[in-house]
């Protein structure tokens, strides 16, 4: 894979990401279970105060897609807060086409660093993911919820709303 | 009857949050890992751009008692979001301390935390929680939480500063 940039993402860009969202979501077997617009992108994304931040990965006309897109990666990031150490870069979302793979990754993970002053990178894997377990352990990345016991919860929002009606 | 009353932090309550995170961290078995200052967390929540939200329970003291309201919990949040779901709230930590517990305040913190999601567009609450921590485990569960990590199998990952500096090159 000769020639690619990594930029941040626009406006116009929303549609590339979600289609590569639902490709990501394909991927790990959970494709139903995308709910986000474009129209949602573009809000929260773009708006006076963003809830997430995104890199793209873009190839030359000559590497483009069979369908004709450029954009052919990207990295989906927020940044959260560690109380023991302070402000932390949350990696949403982490996916570069098949196609594609190789060098790309390494680009946006530069990109990432160079960027923003990190201490510390946060990111969720699936434990079957083996693939995905082995490329960030062998990069030096430590599993929490094996090493330290964390388990992550959810409430989803019909709960929310329980809550709120009890108050 | 003392009573008591969750609202949003404000500056001056940073002394209590930080002695309170130490305590949490003391209880989690991981208090060598906190290095946050006073300072920090005054700049870093209550600036111009918050990179947090906090809430404090206070017991409010009855007429003629003479210690004035005191921080006793607190939980703290931040919005987050899911390329699935949009929009998400996280509970990054919520404490009581000991001789507080057993009065419902950890649920009316979780509960105004849930208010606030609401608020703001949020459709999913998420939070973590250590695997031997049975009581709070119960605690999330009996409000409608669900373990990702034992339904889906999701993991916590982490890279620290050296790995990352690795990676980028």
């Amino acid at each position: 894979m000769a020639k690619f940039k990594i930029r941040p993402a626009t406006a116009s860009d929303c549609s590339d990401i979600l289609r590569l969202i639902k490709e990501l979501a394909k991927y790990e077997y959970m494709e139903d279970q995308v709910m986000l617009t474009e129209k949602d992108l573009l809000e929260d994304g773009f708006g006076e105060h963003p809830f997430y931040h995104c890199l793209i990965a873009e190839v030359p006309k000559e590497h483009w897609t069979p369908e004709g897109h450029s954009i052919v990666g990207f990295a989906m990031y927020y940044f959260t807060y560690d109380p023991w150490i302070g402000k932390l870069l949350y990696l949403e979302d982490f996916f570069v086409m098949s196609d594609y793979r190789g060098t790309i990754e390494f680009g946006i993970g530069g990109s990432l660093k160079r960027n923003q002053s990190l201490c510390s990178m946060h990111f969720l894997v699936a434990e079957w993911n083996e693939p995905s377990i082995n490329f960030y352990k062998r990069r030096g990345a430590s599993d929490l919820s094996s090493e330290e016991g964390w388990r992550l919860f959810k409430i989803d929002k019909e709960y929310l709303l329980k809550m709120a009606a009890e108050e | 009857m003392a009573s008591t009353r969750i609202r949003e932090a404000k500056e001056r309550d940073c002394g209590d949050i930080l002695r309170m995170i130490r305590e949490l961290a003391e209880f989690e078995k991981l208090s060598h890992q906190v290095k946050i200052s006073e300072e920090a967390l005054r700049a870093d929540g209550f600036g111009e751009n918050p990179s947090f939200h906090c809430l404090v329970a206070e017991v409010i003291p009855t007429p003629g008692e003479l210690q004035g309201p005191r921080v006793v919990g607190f939980g703290l949040y931040y919005f987050i979001y899911s390329t699935w779901k949009g929009r998400n709230i996280y509970l990054e930590d919520i404490y009581v301390m000991p001789q507080y517990r057993g009065q419902g305040i950890g649920t009316k913190i979780i509960k105004k935390v849930a208010e606030v999601a609401l608020h703001k567009g949020c459709s999913q609450f998420r939070l973590a929680v250590l695997d031997w921590n049975k009581k709070a485990m119960d605690l999330y569960k009996s409000l409608g939480a669900q373990d990702l990590t034992e339904l889906e199998g999701w993991h916590s990952f982490r890279f620290e500063e050296a790995a990352m500096r690795q990676l980028a090159e």
